[in-house]
């Protein structure tokens, strides 16, 4: 009952004409970088972050814009896996299975009209979870002291190769990276410098949404030159929607079983919404059977990833929310736009500040809808920005990131610590170093070291603390499952990801 | 296998260096507590410098890297962008800006009257938008010395 009147004040919040406002301006503005070429859900995130903050909205309007923003660039996403079998990101993969094949049998607008629906499926049951959820392990999250606290960023890292994780060192060396960069400036407890040089600039440290902006969007240029990828991609053209209840109650079953799955992987650790997406398509193959005609453009093979992902990607939101530890790219960078309002994420978030989280929360709710709303009727407007070709749009895009840089301080250094971040981001992802959680050790890094230090003053310097209480032993237990793992049950996972596609391409071509 | 390689030696030369610093820090004042600023960055040099050994010992396949003329191309775009920032504040906005998405437009394989137009388009229409609409001053550079 408690929740329900929490969420009541959240609709009191997101429903004023201001913040609905925000809402629908970040739906579609999220639609159009998800529908954009070369634009991802966190890439488009971390651009307007600089912009909503330059602007001085209050926080509550802010994020409401954002997190809008992050729907609608998962609703947008889907766009380009349908008609030019690209996925915009790595959970859109499993979309252009049997979304392409639709399209190319001349039902592409069926197969956006019923994605739309199983995205709109799938957030509004992951949503309803995460209020059920959320408080719940907010109030759990209050037992936990420094040193759990550390065990459990260890665990955000250690797990967020995700169990198909290539190589975990490289997971390691990018989270030290991070981490790293994170204690450049003055020590908040000591008052010592470290690694600053006597520049005054540096003092405060180095801003991670620069960060962010060079190591995403100046690094996607430099890839997007590289790959001589100006001129665009060739598209399936769009027909006429000629959709049925027939059509809507056949996927529904499927979108229900998806949401359900999608919002666990989204929740644990590691698992995030890539997983989601596979493990409710696999699924659906399973359940439907012999009936189907997967690969072929089953509309249930559309349904099913794309009810997965999008609750995958608001389950994320749980672990984000009440313990400050993000589960994915985009919600690192959603973390990052927290951390830059001045709000700390964790336990204590939905007391002090249960107006704003609940506000974001019920957001969610409308967005969606507003979302579903916007997503049927005009399908055709953010179909017709596929064809805007990258060798207009990418400039455009990177002198948006830079004006958003440039407007935080009117200062130009930072513009030349972008530009060096968009080369240091081109070399890792030319080496394989995930850029993730180089971000996530930006940010949590003060906060990491800030428990250590806790935990140690605590116990008068007996390191023996960290693993004392049976909770930390089983976060450390799951941590090191986490970076284990992925070594044994990894490589059958990913062939397995690997033969669905192969196969269904096969039949394609 | 000879870029990781190559990546493992810088790790192990930026753990140590790191390390070393971190060592060095000045004991802070109020003397010495169980974790000092230097704890938590020792124990991060230590964890990077083991992962670099691993890289160099076992290192991944090699992604395909550009040619030279390519990595001269995205030097450009660097420099591009450089010199755009240099320009802002003395120049403009406007200017610094036509010319950056201009550039880029042109080397991305537009051709070059649609990338100034592009270049011009943007450099206004983001001008006027911070300017008047969202109230955000970009500097106007020396088309505020000619206009009085």
């Amino acid at each position: 009952m408690e929740t329900l009147n929490f969420l009541l004040q959240g609709f009191s919040v997101a429903l004023t004409p201001e913040n609905l406002m925000f809402a629908a301006i970040g739906a579609i503005l999220g639609t159009v970088i998800g529908a954009l070429p070369g634009l991802g859900p966190a890439n488009g995130v971390a651009i307007l972050i600089p912009l909503a903050f330059s602007l001085g909205l209050p926080a509550s309007s802010a994020l409401i814009l954002l997190t809008s923003v992050y729907a609608g660039a998962m609703y947008g996403g889907r766009i380009s896996s349908i008609l030019l079998n690209i996925p915009g990101d790595e959970p859109a993969m499993m979309t252009c299975l049997d979304g392409y094949p639709m399209a190319l049998k001349g039902r592409a607008a069926e197969a956006l009209a019923i994605s739309a629906i199983a995205s709109f499926i799938g957030s509004l049951l992951a949503t309803i979870g995460l209020v059920i959820l959320a408080p719940i392990l907010a109030k759990f999250a209050l037992r936990f002291g420094p040193a759990e606290y550390f065990a459990l960023f260890t665990l955000a890292f250690a797990t967020l190769g995700g169990i198909t994780g290539k190589n975990q060192v490289k997971t390691v060396v990018a989270a030290c990276l991070g981490l790293m960069i994170a204690t450049v400036g003055v020590d908040i407890t000591t008052g010592n410098q470290r690694y600053t040089y006597d520049i005054l600039e540096l003092y405060e440290g180095v801003d991670f949404i620069i960060a962010i902006v060079g190591l995403f969007a100046i690094s996607e240029l430099l890839f997007f030159i590289e790959m001589h990828a100006g001129e665009g991609f060739k598209k399936v053209a769009l027909n006429k929607l000629n959709l049925s209840m027939k059509d809507i109650i056949q996927v529904l079953p499927t979108s229900l079983r998806g949401s359900v799955l999608g919002f666990i992987a989204g929740v644990l650790p590691g698992a995030g919404a890539s997983l989601g997406s596979f493990l409710s398509y696999t699924m659906e193959k399973k359940v439907v059977g012999k009936s189907g005609y997967f690969g072929e453009g089953d509309p249930r093979g559309v349904a099913a990833p794309e009810a997965g992902n999008n609750a995958a990607a608001n389950g994320a939101l749980v672990p984000m929310l009440t313990l400050g530890v993000p589960g994915s790219g985009t919600t690192a960078v959603l973390l990052a736009m927290l951390i830059s309002l001045n709000i700390q994420p964790g336990p204590m978030l939905f007391t002090q500040n249960a107006e704003l989280v609940w506000g974001v929360i019920a957001a969610l709710f409308v967005g969606n809808l507003i979302l579903l709303l916007l997503n049927i009727p005009m399908i055709g407007i953010f179909v017709k920005l596929l064809s805007i070709p990258p060798k207009y749009l990418m400039p455009v895009v990177t002198l948006v990131a830079s004006v958003g840089i440039f407007a935080i301080s009117n200062s130009p250094l930072d513009l030349y610590f972008m530009i060096g971040f968009g080369l240091l981001g081109y070399l890792l992802r030319k080496l394989h170093i995930p850029l993730v959680p180089v971000i996530l050790g930006m940010l949590l890094g003060p906060e990491m070291e800030k428990s250590l230090r806790h935990a140690l003053t605590l116990s008068d310097g007996d390191w023996t603390v960290l693993w004392s209480s049976g909770l930390s032993v089983g976060i450390w237990a799951v941590a090191i499952a986490g970076l284990v793992l992925p070594y044994l049950i990894g490589p059958v996972l990913r062939r397995r990801m690997a033969a669905a596609q192969d196969k269904d391409h096969s039949i394609v071509d | 296998m000879i870029g990781d390689r190559i990546l493992g030696v810088v790790l192990l030369l930026l753990a140590v260096v790191y390390g070393w610093e971190a060592a060095m820090f000045p004991e802070p004042f109020g003397g010495s507590e169980a974790v000092g600023p230097e704890t938590f960055p020792l124990i991060l040099a230590v964890i990077l410098g083991l992962s670099s050994i691993y890289l160099l010992v076992r290192p991944d396949e090699d992604e395909e890297w550009p040619h030279m003329k390519m990595l001269a191309e995205l030097g450009f775009v660097l420099l591009i962008l450089a010199i755009f920032t240099l320009m802002l504040q003395p120049v403009g906005f406007i200017p610094a800006t036509t010319l950056m998405v201009s550039v880029l437009c042109w080397r991305m394989g537009a051709k070059p009257l649609p990338s100034v137009a592009t270049g011009v388009g943007s450099a206004v229409v983001v001008y006027v938008l911070f300017n008047f609409l969202l109230e955000l001053h970009l500097p106007a550079g020396l088309l505020k010395l000619s206009g009085g």
